[in-house]
């Protein structure tokens, strides 16, 4: 049934004529205000040198990102690696372009992380006890730790843990399991260094006790059908942004060092995970 | 053989009083519980309130007389309290606050004690074959980050109270990661609650952060109001049903009231306490309070604000 209304949205979706402006969405990763806040500079920068207004808005939740980024008729996405993959096995979307971090990383882990004082150290003390997750729809959010789980014998997390909940976003995950309100968390490493940078003492409080292999970070993809010198265009400033100085500007605020290639093969790793997970793409229902 | 008129008298009073008496002597009850509260606040009334729901749907209600002592929050009181319930014999204490487990431990007897709302760290001191209950793990750095979010704090005030354990030990941990943050830390030790006004009266600070002490919970309104006419955030340990703070973590009082009323009825079914499993709290609570934020001019970060498991507009 989610296939089928995908599928019927999907074919509706190409309707919206390309040529007013580039709407693209962020998967709310963090808090969302913050990352429209960190975004907005390169809208106005991409709009400049694009020629063309180009507008981000956020895709309210994981589980929703396909919905809303067909119904919504948008051009682009920020996609993160599950979305990523869906983005190209059900719309044919393209990727373009992914941010490296100011430390020199395009690149993300998924980690399962506790408090110090939990006395949880590997599946065994995870019993019994309370996981957050971030969203089904996210690999570092909710995927691999499936994985983990699944690959250490644990067939239904529902009746492992005493509560399984879903925080939304990578940093209420982190905040979760910081305030005790849960035991354990799953989120992107990017995001949980990020805090620790902000607030070196939640790097003594928490302990990562699992983490995933390497995968692509987030990806920004464009449709397919939008002109190809557009796309080409596109994918042309933002691997020049770091050469030029008003893009070092944005690239600054947008908390990343410069833009690299992004190609289909960067996601094949998601696979091994979705395999251990006990998922496949096709039929995962992760709403 | 016949009665004179007066004593048939005395016969018929004599049979009047037996009377009465045999229906509370016939329906005495089959379990006392004694109860001590670590001072008379909102959070253990509350806690309270959940654990008699409880006993009633467990049908223990009918059957147990629950015989509750809410001396104030200090160690003679507290220890008074104990030895008054361990004098009556009651089948089991129940204790709200690591300062009333403390005073019963110290006590040595071998009744039965089911605590709740103890901070973890205290679970140590009462780990004996007779105890067993529910702690509360909270995140004291939590707390504080979630009131440097509402203002930068150059000076934290602390309220505290030295004959609560749990509070001196916030405290201490207070003023370590404050100096990890460069925030200078002014305790306020209270002792008794009637003393705020005066302890708080010329003090200059940026935030005030009420630890879970439950004099310092009895002075909340003159907190509150010192906080309001400086115009400076306040957080607090406990949820504070009369005057809430701007910013509470606490351990959940229903969900922990259910919990000890379960271990509870374990213990008078002849369960030892040692084979009854203590366990955590797992529902924490983060409530911001943006009603008394927002008439104060501050505004909470969107970021704050969607962690809040309860917002108070």
């Amino acid at each position: 049934m989610t296939f089928l209304l995908i599928l019927a949205a999907v074919m509706a979706w190409p309707l919206r004529a390309w040529g007013d402006e580039i709407l693209i969405g962020l998967i709310p990763e963090e808090n969302i205000f913050n990352q429209m806040e960190r975004h907005r500079p390169l809208a106005a920068y991409l709009s400049k040198k694009v020629g063309t207004t180009v507008r981000f808005t956020i895709l309210s939740r994981y589980g929703d990102v396909m919905d809303r980024f067909v119904s919504r008729k948008m051009d682009g996405a920020f996609f993160g690696v599950f979305t990523g993959v869906l983005a190209i096995d059900r719309i044919d979307a393209e990727p373009i372009a992914r941010p490296v971090s100011p430390s020199g990383s395009a690149i993300v882990q998924s980690y399962i992380f506790v408090r110090n004082d939990s006395g949880i150290r590997d599946i065994k003390d995870m019993q019994g006890k309370r996981i957050t997750f971030v969203d089904r729809a996210t690999v570092t959010g909710y995927l691999y730790a499936l994985s983990y789980l699944r690959g250490n014998g644990v067939a239904s997390p529902e009746t492992f843990f005493k509560e399984v909940s879903f925080a939304g976003s990578h940093g209420s995950t982190i905040y979760a399991v910081l305030d005790g309100r849960s035991d354990i968390g799953t989120v992107k490493s990017t995001i949980f260094q990020k805090l620790v940078a902000k607030d070196p003492v939640i790097k003594e409080e928490l302990t990562i006790i699992a983490k995933s292999r390497e995968l692509p970070d987030t990806t920004l993809f464009l449709r397919k059908d939008l002109p190809q010198s557009l796309r080409a265009k596109m994918k042309a400033v933002l691997l020049a942004m770091d050469k030029d100085p008003e893009g070092m500007e944005v690239l600054k605020k947008l908390e990343a060092q410069k833009f690299i290639d992004a190609k289909k093969e960067d996601f094949a790793a998601f696979y091994d995970i979705a395999r251990t997970a006990g998922i496949s793409v096709k039929t995962y229902k992760y709403r | 053989m016949s009665l004179r008129l007066g004593d048939k008298a005395f016969f018929l009073a004599a049979l009047f009083i037996v009377l009465l008496a045999l229906p509370s002597f016939c329906l005495a009850a089959e379990n006392t519980i004694g109860v001590i509260m670590t001072g008379d606040i909102p959070y253990y009334q509350e806690l309270h309130k959940s654990f008699m729901a409880r006993l009633g749907q467990l049908g223990l209600a009918s059957k147990t007389e629950v015989i509750v002592q809410k001396p104030y929050p200090d160690h003679i009181s507290l220890s008074n309290a104990a030895r008054k319930l361990i004098a009556m014999d009651v089948d089991v204490i129940v204790v709200y606050g690591a300062p009333a487990a403390i005073a019963v431990v110290k006590e040595r007897t071998k009744i039965p004690m089911v605590y709740a709302a103890v901070y973890e760290p205290f679970m140590s001191e009462l780990k004996t074959r007779h105890s067993t209950g529910v702690y509360v793990r909270l995140s004291i750095s939590s707390l504080l980050r979630y009131l440097r979010s509402l203002r930068s704090i150059k000076t934290l005030g602390v309220v505290y109270s030295s004959n609560e354990e749990d509070s001196v030990y916030q405290f201490s941990e207070l003023a370590k990661l404050a100096a990890q943050y460069g925030m200078r830390v002014e305790g306020i030790n209270l002792k008794r609650h009637q003393e705020a006004q005066a302890m708080l009266a010329k003090r200059r600070m940026d935030a005030v952060l009420i630890a879970g002490s439950s004099v310092a919970h009895m002075a909340m309104g003159q907190i509150i109001e010192y906080a309001k006419a400086n115009v400076i955030p306040y957080a607090s340990f406990f949820l504070s049903t009369d005057g809430r703070a701007m910013v509470s973590l606490a351990a959940n009082p229903g969900q922990q009231g259910d919990k000890i009323a379960d271990k509870t009825q374990k213990i008078l079914d002849g369960v030892s306490p040692d084979k009854v499993k203590a366990d955590a709290a797992s529902e924490i609570e983060l409530v911001f309070n943006m009603k008394d934020a927002t008439s104060m001019g501050m505004k909470l970060p969107m970021e704050l604000v969607t962690e809040a498991t309860k917002l108070i507009k």
